[in-house]
């Protein structure tokens, strides 16, 4: 395990196979498709970043990389993907073993450029604030106190713009001196580029030009007429202060049977239009703070009636979701929109029902954003997390802008797609699978908006066909990778990260104990999960239970040790040991289980899973145990049942939801208060050990989790109880010990799943 | 109305002369000019102005001996007194009771003298005075000689003379006064005799010896009586009817800003002795036989290559009229003849209307279509319901029924009104427009008393007046009354901004904020726009108002329902600041394009709710957005070919939007006031179909000046929401079976047949209603007519104004043209003319005008006069200034060939909703002197008599004033006095004239005099004069040259010229 670890700590790369099956047969065959888990800009003070433009293969147009053959009489270097020799440029002529520079250093297979020569002015961020406005004045308050936090916390330079909706989209114009000023448009017609332009006064005094793409101040802007709606922090903060201060709930009247009149879509592609307008490829996002669901004009979600519910997950799967596909093709349009500007959308849904992430995700999941659901505007996870996006400190989000992403693979490796917060570029190269999943039919994505976690999942294919002289044909039996990420860095220059690696690969039979000696059970747990909620959304009547079954199956048949026929012969490599749990826990998790959770915490959840790395995508795959007790220090417990004690603090992570769980004991005493009475220090600190243990976690965390602090038997326990393994249920033959617990379920427990595994995988 | 006169109104004698009774234009063989045919006539020594009689004296006269009884016709007669015949003549006193004692009770305050300023006076001191004071003085009578140029003529024929016994003459009104033996018909012809006989001059002599017959104001008689009229200080609102006393002043009359101010209140000129009651220069039916109407006695044979042989000083011209009228509505059961709609009356309402509420084409009406076919002339109603009363009047009177609500009939519908004829002891009430017998409502009940007439008439006024209000109960509500809204809508797009225009109207609107009517539901908001809408969120709380702009000009609403519009009490501070900053804010504003149509339906959207009055300033042709129009004159200008033939098209609307959501706008009760101040095409044809369509109107300001126009734009706008008014009204107007009504002309929106739909209706707007027989009448019946007005009060009182007119119905042609109404008939031709101008050729609506006044004489020529003097242009008395007027309508800027579009349409859409008062000199105006004003002697009249409108009266050393009630043209002669141009301009020679005029007051006695004149004219039309300079020389010049209408001009021809053209086509259809 370790090993992995290391690797990712100084690429940002996990994959399945860290030795990978050579032919497409053998690929086939190991179940788990050959995928990495990749985090472009995973953090890590030891990788040098060169003020020069990085060399390329003038062939393949890889960069130069410590896997490269240097020639260093001749001044060559050759290309490990495609061979090409390639001569060093003037500058590399005092190139010698001993005089390398830093890119080809064994070490530093990861690296970044920042061309000195491409700089620019530095581009300041934007962000667009869009804010919705029908709401109850308490959660007015809230969302105005959470806002002019941000505002004190954004960035001086960074520019800001401000956008209200209802019925109704306001633009304000910051820049207006003499009066608070604003742009109506109304909510039940899109706006377009063109419309914007035309009717915000882009053109004022002078004649539109008629062709050309008319965006931004290099395209015949003026300047003071983009200044109008996005103005630097530091100078509008007074202005943004007051506009903040008077929001006011939409006034527009609601009947008592219907729904607020709210046209989150039209405010979104206003918003979007704007950005286009103004800054087209410059780094901006749009944060939309949503109450509550769309019901007003393109991309509403759900009629006015109340009579009316929104759309559930049965309905979704009926098609009786009139407004579901409409909304998602609006969304998905504005998504392109954005892409193609370059504009990250953001979205922080606060609501007790729900208000269209499922329909939104695409645009958010698209443009790389950030997507924050809580059940209120003055709940802290979303209070926290918005002020983690501006606030700096050592878990800085490091916010980037305008990442394009690049892939170079050994001859015989394609890439079906990537799963993850990114778009297709639509690059079709040799190097794109036939096969997709997920964003692919390219060798380039685009990454709008990324952040130092943002992890992708790319799966590969393996093309390389099996045949007796395929083996051994090539010199080196080795894959190598290459991941280039261009992006606007958050200090607002743009930077090359290059990343390359190399992967040895075995082919036929002979090569079984080194697959699995290669196998990373989290990682692949984590493209597991990606790939069924992918295909749940993407494959209609798509049953996830059986295929995650049918692939754990197959892969304890090829991998397990056993003799046929006779389950308790089976025995799994440690390597491969966990994996079944993992299984397990996911056929039960949120992500495959979602009828007990509407579309939008399911999109809610995917989007988070989608962009996160394989330590964190584990937790929600499998959350986390920790007992706390007088006996003993903190210590991992099985996710199960039985670990409930009476004298026992849990606390369970489950990446979205921390709890902390007093035993009915320890909770009988904290509630008579012996943690603050003299002589029960030991217990006031055992009270405390779990609670900054969830601090730390909650504070390295985006999205911040909901901490959940409840006693045994307490109506919030469920949210320990529901993801235990039930061992113990009200229908077990062994009544829980006293003070143990028990889980009233039919769902089967680990124990019996295992049994059925076994007695299959060796059939 | 008998006195009849044996001769017409003579034309003039010379200046001076006095009186000329005879009629008939004689050229060659009439005696020479200096030939007084009427010896009789010269005045009294004492009495320098006997020669004018008042028709309406005689009226008065009669009613005493008819039904001796009811005080009012008694207290009338005394007033009259001039005729020897009076038998019975009250004391003086008496005549003052109908005026002092009656509304005493019901409102003590006596309405202010009518016009705007004089409400001004009494409210916020002043600056108004001054027009007030000088509008009600009656001529001083030694200035009426002066004056009328043809000697009184028709006046003094008119009222001396004895009736004739003519056949249409009722026996009954005859006998007051003997007719003087020697008034024979026959006598006019031959132009020697005198229909008056001496004697009548001695007895009006007495009369005026007497006391004034109606008390003067208060300074004429302080310690005596009551003052008559109530002192104009202490007077209520003109138009706040009987709940005035606890009400506030409703509607403060706009003040003339910049005016010179005369202080002071009424002028004590009443009690001129000259009183008695102005007759109008025409008035009616004088001469009853063919024999007393002028003719025009040229041979034509012989004159017609020579018709300058007609002495032009002896063709008919207006006489102006200086004294005040008493008229009684009806007199002896019959609807008496009203004055002139131009001169100054007072009314006592004894049944019929008041006849500025409503007057008719003719006050006797034909009883066959065939009849009325004949005369050629027209049948129409003038309505004008809320026009502004004669201070001095009784104020409409207001009836509650409480929950009962009107009595009305139970088959038309029709409302109580003292023709429905109650039986039965009065159980039963037969409807007097559809004849059905009602049961009487046992609340209602009352006995009958000997006369038939319910016991209780008297006291009740919707049994005694010709027009009263009801309150609306319940039934006449669709929802609560709404608040009085109003909306102002600024252009702030470029050429607005630098024009000054959008400076101008801000200043107007935070200015006029306080004329508004005051109390919580007063509510205002505002918006301004370019190529977007710009809305402005006045909340309270708010330090700022909050500025919301809706961008999309094809698909427009209204950015928030709430907050745009507020009450006034909330909002007043922050408005003031608004408007003080828009200027500021748009200054340099690039947008050059203007969505009107789309800023307005936004506007709309926004007083969707309630309605109300959206007021509208704009500055340039409406360019982007729905309803944006294109410069349509520049095109029919470069494409001259279909330019010309296809000219009239141009003043049609270019499409319908705007009139679609014109019509949408009145049926949620938004009415649209335009104010045009602009210096290019505006396309007004289209543009005015939005107020015309919702009762509104259109204010325009060409070329607009940021110097002089921003005062006329203030009072405009202030007159504009202080006038008389009234929301969301309905109104329908009922008439005896018989006659239907076929068409509504005027500024208003129908939807179904029967009623036309007025988001607002206020004092200045009139409707013409045209009837045509579908039946015979029954002659010596009454036809009766009924106006009902359903409206909300600027206080949200609903209300139904009732105004009700009963005429007797005769067979005989003769009496038509006798009782025929000059302006109101003219008035008719002036909106048909202007109804033609979209749709037809220019030259045929002029040849439409001159047809409709040729057959009217010809059918006159043909059935009515002798056929003796075949060769003379014989002209019915009543009618006789109708080829007059229908010159100067055929040169007037509506018909001229010459005229901008923009120009012609603005005419068009004024005609629209004018009034009789106003549309006379819209077409003819007035001419007066300036430069000689501090030498008049008749220094009691404040605007000097005028002068006629030829050339010959214009000279090189003089200043001269022609106005038409919306414009006045100052032209200033090139060899004038420069301590004269010192005196009013302030400048000391021709060339410091500026182009742009402001007329200031200076500290001299003409400044002062010529100030007070444009007030006094101001107050008179209600409208602030927009005066332009014009000098000798200079196109402007010839400009005003070219309003003289009596000249020759390319187009048109003299006025001698054309008496010869209508005579020779008369000739032509006798033959």
């Amino acid at each position: 395990m370790s090993e992995f670890l290391d690797l990712e700590a100084q690429d940002g790369i996990r994959m399945t196979w860290n030795v990978i099956p050579g032919t497409k047969q053998d690929a086939t065959n190991c179940v788990i498709p050959v995928s990495a888990i990749f985090t472009p800009l995973k953090p890590n003070p030891a990788i040098p970043v060169l003020p020069y433009a990085p060399l390329r293969c003038r062939m393949c147009r890889s960069i130069l990389n410590p896997f490269s053959i240097v020639d260093f009489v001749a001044k060559i270097w050759v290309c490990p993907f495609c061979f090409q020799r390639n001569h060093f440029p003037q500058h590399y002529s005092t190139i010698s073993e001993n005089n390398l520079p830093a890119e080809l250093f064994p070490q530093f297979t990861t690296i970044e450029y920042v061309s000195t020569a491409e700089m620019g002015p530095v581009a300041p961020p934007v962000f667009l604030f869009v804010v919705d406005t029908c709401m109850i004045e308490e959660e007015i308050g809230y969302l105005k106190s959470a806002l002019a936090q941000a505002i004190e916390l954004l960035p001086d330079q960074s520019l800001v713009g401000f956008i209200t909706f209802g019925t109704y989209v306001q633009v304000h114009e910051l820049g207006f001196g003499l009066l608070p000023k604003s742009y109506v448009f109304k909510g039940t017609k899109e706006v377009t580029k063109e419309q914007i332009l035309d009717q915000m006064s882009f053109f004022a005094g002078k004649t539109k030009p008629t062709t050309g793409v008319i965006a931004g101040a290099r395209d015949g802007l003026s300047t003071e007429s983009i200044a109008r709606f996005l103005l630097p922090a530091s100078e509008c903060e007074f202005v943004l202060n007051s506009v903040v201060e008077e929001l006011q709930k939409d006034p527009w009247p609601v009947p008592a049977d219907k729904r607020s009149s709210r046209c989150t879509g039209v405010a979104l592609s206003v918003a979007a239009s704007l950005l286009g307008v103004c800054v087209p490829g410059s780094g901006a996002r749009i944060m939309a703070f949503v109450g509550g669901p769309s019901t007003e004009g393109p991309g509403s979600i759900v009629s006015k009636s109340l009579s009316e519910p929104i759309r559930s997950h049965k309905d979704l799967d009926k098609g009786s979701a009139p407004l579901y596909n409409k909304a998602v093709k609006f969304y998905e349009d504005i998504s392109k929109q954005l892409v193609n500007q370059g504009h990250v959308l953001d979205l922080f849904a606060c609501a007790l029902d729900q208000v269209g992430v499922a329909e939104m995700k695409v645009a958010v999941e698209r443009t790389g954003g950030i997507v924050v659901l809580a059940e209120s505007f003055g709940h802290s996870v979303f209070k926290d997390s918005l002020r983690r996006i501006f606030q700096s400190s050592d878990n800085d989000l490091d916010l980037s802008f305008n990442g394009i992403f690049e892939i170079n693979c050994s001859k015989d490796v394609k890439v079906q797609g990537i799963l993850g917060p990114c778009t297709s570029l639509e690059k079709k190269s040799p190097l794109s699978s036939d096969t997709v999943v997920g964003q692919g039919n390219t060798s380039a994505w685009k990454m709008c908006g990324l952040d130092r976690k943002t992890s992708l999942c790319l799966i590969f294919d393996i093309a390389k066909k099996d045949g007796p002289d395929s083996i051994g044909q090539s010199a080196s039996n080795q894959f190598y990778f290459q991941f280039l990420t261009y992006y606007q860095h958050h200090e607002g220059q743009m930077r090359l990260r290059a990343t390359t690696l190399s992967r040895k690969w075995v082919a036929g039979s002979g090569g079984v104990q080194e697959l699995i000696a290669g196998f990373d059970q989290e990682a692949a747990a984590a493209v597991m999960a990606r790939l069924v909620t992918y295909k749940m959304e993407a494959e209609a009547d798509f049953d996830p239970i059986r295929w995650l079954d049918r692939a754990l199956i197959s892969l304890c048949s090829k991998f397990g040790e056993y003799h046929k026929e006779t389950p308790s012969s089976f025995s799994l490599s440690p390597r491969l040991s966990i994996f079944p749990q993992f299984m397990f826990n996911l056929r039960r998790s949120q992500f495959v289980q979602v009828f007990n959770n509407s579309p939008d915490e399911t999109a809610y959840f995917t989007m988070v899973l989608n962009r996160e790395n394989v330590a964190n995508a584990v937790v929600m795959i499998q959350p986390s145990l920790i007992s706390y007790s007088f006996q003993s220090g903190p210590e991992p417990v099985l996710l199960d049942v039985t670990a409930i004690a009476a004298d026992r603090i849990l606390l369970l992570d489950s990446y979205f939801t921390v709890v902390i769980f007093h035993g009915i004991t320890i909770a009988q005493w904290r509630k008579a208060g012996y943690q603050d009475q003299e002589g029960h220090e030991a217990f006031a600190q055992l009270l405390e050990a779990p609670q900054e243990e969830a601090d730390a976690i909650i504070k390295e965390r985006f999205p911040v989790p909901r901490l959940v602090v409840c006693d045994q038997y307490g109506s919030q326990a469920r949210f320990l109880l529901a993801k235990l393994n039930p061992s113990v249920t009200y229908n077990s033959d062994n009544p829980p010990p006293p003070g143990g617990d028990l889980i009233f379920t039919d769902d089967v427990s680990f124990q019996v799943f295992m049994d059925h595994l076994q007695r299959l995988a060796v059939q | 109305m008998q006195v009849s006169r044996a001769a017409g109104p003579p034309f003039a004698g010379p200046p001076g002369s006095g009186p000329a009774p005879s009629s008939a234009i004689r050229a060659p063989q009439g005696p020479p000019p200096g030939a007084r045919p009427f010896p009789g006539s010269p005045p009294p020594p004492s009495q320098p102005s006997p020669p004018f009689a008042r028709p309406g004296a005689p009226l008065q006269q009669q009613s005493p001996p008819q039904f001796g009884g009811p005080p009012p016709a008694m207290a009338s007669q005394p007033q009259r007194p001039g005729f020897g015949g009076l038998p019975s003549g009250p004391p003086p006193q008496v005549q003052r009771a109908p005026f002092g004692g009656p509304p005493s009770g019901v409102s003590p305050q006596a309405p202010p003298f009518g016009g705007p300023p004089a409400a001004v006076a009494s409210r916020s001191a002043p600056l108004s005075g001054p027009p007030a004071a000088a509008s009600y003085q009656p001529a001083p009578p030694a200035a009426v000689p002066q004056r009328s140029p043809f000697g009184g003529p028709p006046a003094a024929a008119s009222a001396q003379p004895p009736p004739i016994g003519g056949g249409p003459f009722t026996a009954a009104q005859a006998p007051p006064f003997g007719g003087p033996p020697g008034s024979v018909p026959q006598t006019a012809p031959t132009g020697g005799l005198r229909p008056f006989g001496g004697p009548s001059a001695p007895s009006q002599q007495v009369q005026f010896g007497a006391p004034p017959p109606f008390g003067g104001p208060s300074a004429v008689q302080p310690g005596a009586q009551p003052p008559p009229f109530g002192a104009s200080q202490s007077q209520a609102p003109p138009f706040m009817g009987p709940a005035g006393g606890n009400v506030p002043p409703s509607f403060a009359p706009p003040m003339w800003q910049g005016q010179g101010a005369v202080p002071g209140g009424m002028q004590p000129s009443m009690r001129m002795p000259v009183m008695p009651g102005g007759m109008p220069p025409n008035a009616l039916g004088q001469g009853m036989s063919h024999a007393s109407t002028p003719t025009m006695p040229y041979s034509p044979h012989a004159q017609v290559s020579t018709p300058s042989k007609i002495d032009p000083n002896q063709i008919p011209r207006p006489v102006q009229e200086t004294s005040v009228i008493i008229f009684e509505t009806r007199q002896g059961g019959q609807a008496a003849i009203p004055p002139a709609a131009s001169s100054e009356f007072i009314v006592k309402d004894t049944g019929n209307c008041n006849p500025r509420l409503m007057r008719c084409t003719m006050n006797q009406i034909p009883c066959t279509g065939d009849l009325l076919t004949t005369s050629g002339m027209p049948l129409a109603l003038l309505v004008q319901p809320f026009a502004l009363p004669h201070p001095s009047e009784e104020p409409i009177q207001l009836v509650d029924f409480g929950e009962m609500g009107p009595i009305r009939c139970s088959r038309c519908k029709a409302y109580i009104n003292p023709f429905m004829k109650f039986i039965d002891q009065g159980k039963h009430f037969i409807c007097n427009l559809c004849g059905f017998s009602n049961d009487t409502p046992r609340e209602y009940f009352c006995h009958l008393g000997p006369d038939g007439r319910r016991r209780d008439a008297d006291e009740r006024p919707e049994l005694c007046r010709g027009s009263v209000e009801f309150v609306a109960t319940k039934e006449f509500l669709v929802r609560d009354p709404m608040p009085a809204v109003y909306f102002f809508l600024i252009d702030v797009s470029m050429n607005a901004v630098n024009t000054g225009a959008t400076a101008a109207a801000c200043s107007a609107i935070s200015q006029a904020l306080s004329d508004l009517p005051e109390g919580p539901r007063t509510m205002v908001g505002i918006g301004t726009f370019d190529s977007a809408i710009h809305f402005y969120s006045l909340r309270r709380a708010q330090q700022q108002p909050l500025m919301l702009i809706v961008p999309d000009i094809q698909d427009v609403y209204t950015p928030l329902q709430t907050d745009l519009i507020l009450p006034i009490s909330e909002c007043h501070e922050n408005l003031e600041q608004l408007l003080e900053s828009i200027p500021v804010m748009f200054e340099n504003n690039r947008i050059a394009d203007s969505a009107f149509g789309a800023a307005m339906k936004a506007s709309f959207l926004a007083m969707k709710s309630t309605g109300g009055k959206l007021l509208v300033f704009q500055s340039v042709l409406p360019s982007v957005g729905i309803g944006s129009l294109s410069a349509r004159e520049a095109e029919g200008r470069s494409n001259t070919s279909t330019g010309d033939k296809e000219a009239h098209k141009l003043l049609q609307p270019v499409d319908k939007t705007l009139k679609t959501m014109a019509q949408e706008f009145a049926e949620y009760q938004v009415c649209v006031d335009v104010f045009l101040s602009t210096q290019s095409y505006v396309d007004i044809a289209s543009i005015s179909v939005v107020p015309n369509t919702t009762g509104g109107r259109v204010y325009y300001y060409y070329p607009f000046s940021a110097l002089s126009d921003p005062a006329k734009l203030y009072n405009d706008l202030r007159w504009n929401i202080s006038r008389p008014q009234g929301f969301e009204a309905v109104m329908r107007v009922r008439c005896s079976q018989g006659l239907q009504v076929q068409d509504y002309f005027g500024n208003f929106c129908k939807r179904v047949p029967t009623d036309i739909d007025l988001p607002v209706i206020d004092s200045d707007k009139a409707i013409m209603v045209t009837f045509k027989h579908d039946d015979k009448l029954q002659e010596n019946s009454e036809c009766a007519f009924q106006c009902a007005l359903l409206y909300t009060t600027v206080f949200g009182q609903r209300r139904i104004r009732v105004i009700n007119l009963s005429l007797s119905c005769t067979n005989m042609l003769s009496s038509l043209f006798r009782y025929a109404d000059l302006e109101t008939q003219f008035t008719y031709v002036v909106k048909q003319a202007a109804n033609g101008i979209p749709s037809l050729p220019l030259s045929q609506v002029r040849d439409q005008v001159t047809s409709t006044c040729i057959n009217i004489l010809q059918s006159y020529r043909k059935y009515c006069a002798s056929v003796s003097s075949s060769g003379q242009l014989i002209l019915p008395e009543a009618l006789k200034l109708l080829p007059l007027y229908t010159l100067a309508l055929t040169k007037s800027v509506g018909l001229r060939n010459d005229g901008r579009l923009d120009d012609r349409s603005y005419w068009v859409s004024i005609v629209s909703s004018v009034s009789v008062l106003l549309a006379i000199p819209l077409v003819f105006p007035r001419m007066i002197a300036l430069h000689d004003l501090t030498s008049r002697d008749d220094d009691d009249s404040l605007v000097p008599s005028p002068l006629t409108l030829n050339s010959e009266n214009i000279h090189d050393d003089g200043i001269y004033l022609l106005e038409n009630g919306e414009d006045g043209f100052i032209y200033v002669g090139n060899s004038v006095n420069p301590l004269t141009l010192e005196q009013i301009f302030g400048v000391s020679s021709l060339a410091g004239l500026p182009n742009q005029l402001v007329l200031e007051p200076f500290d001299n006695e003409l400044s002062r005099k010529v100030n007070e004149v444009v007030n006094e004219i101001r107050r008179q039309r209600c409208s602030y004069l927009r005066l332009r300079l014009c000098k000798k020389g200079d196109p402007s010049g010839d400009f005003f040259r070219s309003l003289l209408v009596e000249d020759k001009a390319p187009g048109g021809l003299s006025y001698v010229e054309f008496l010869v053209h209508v005579h020779r086509q008369i000739q032509s259809k006798m033959t």
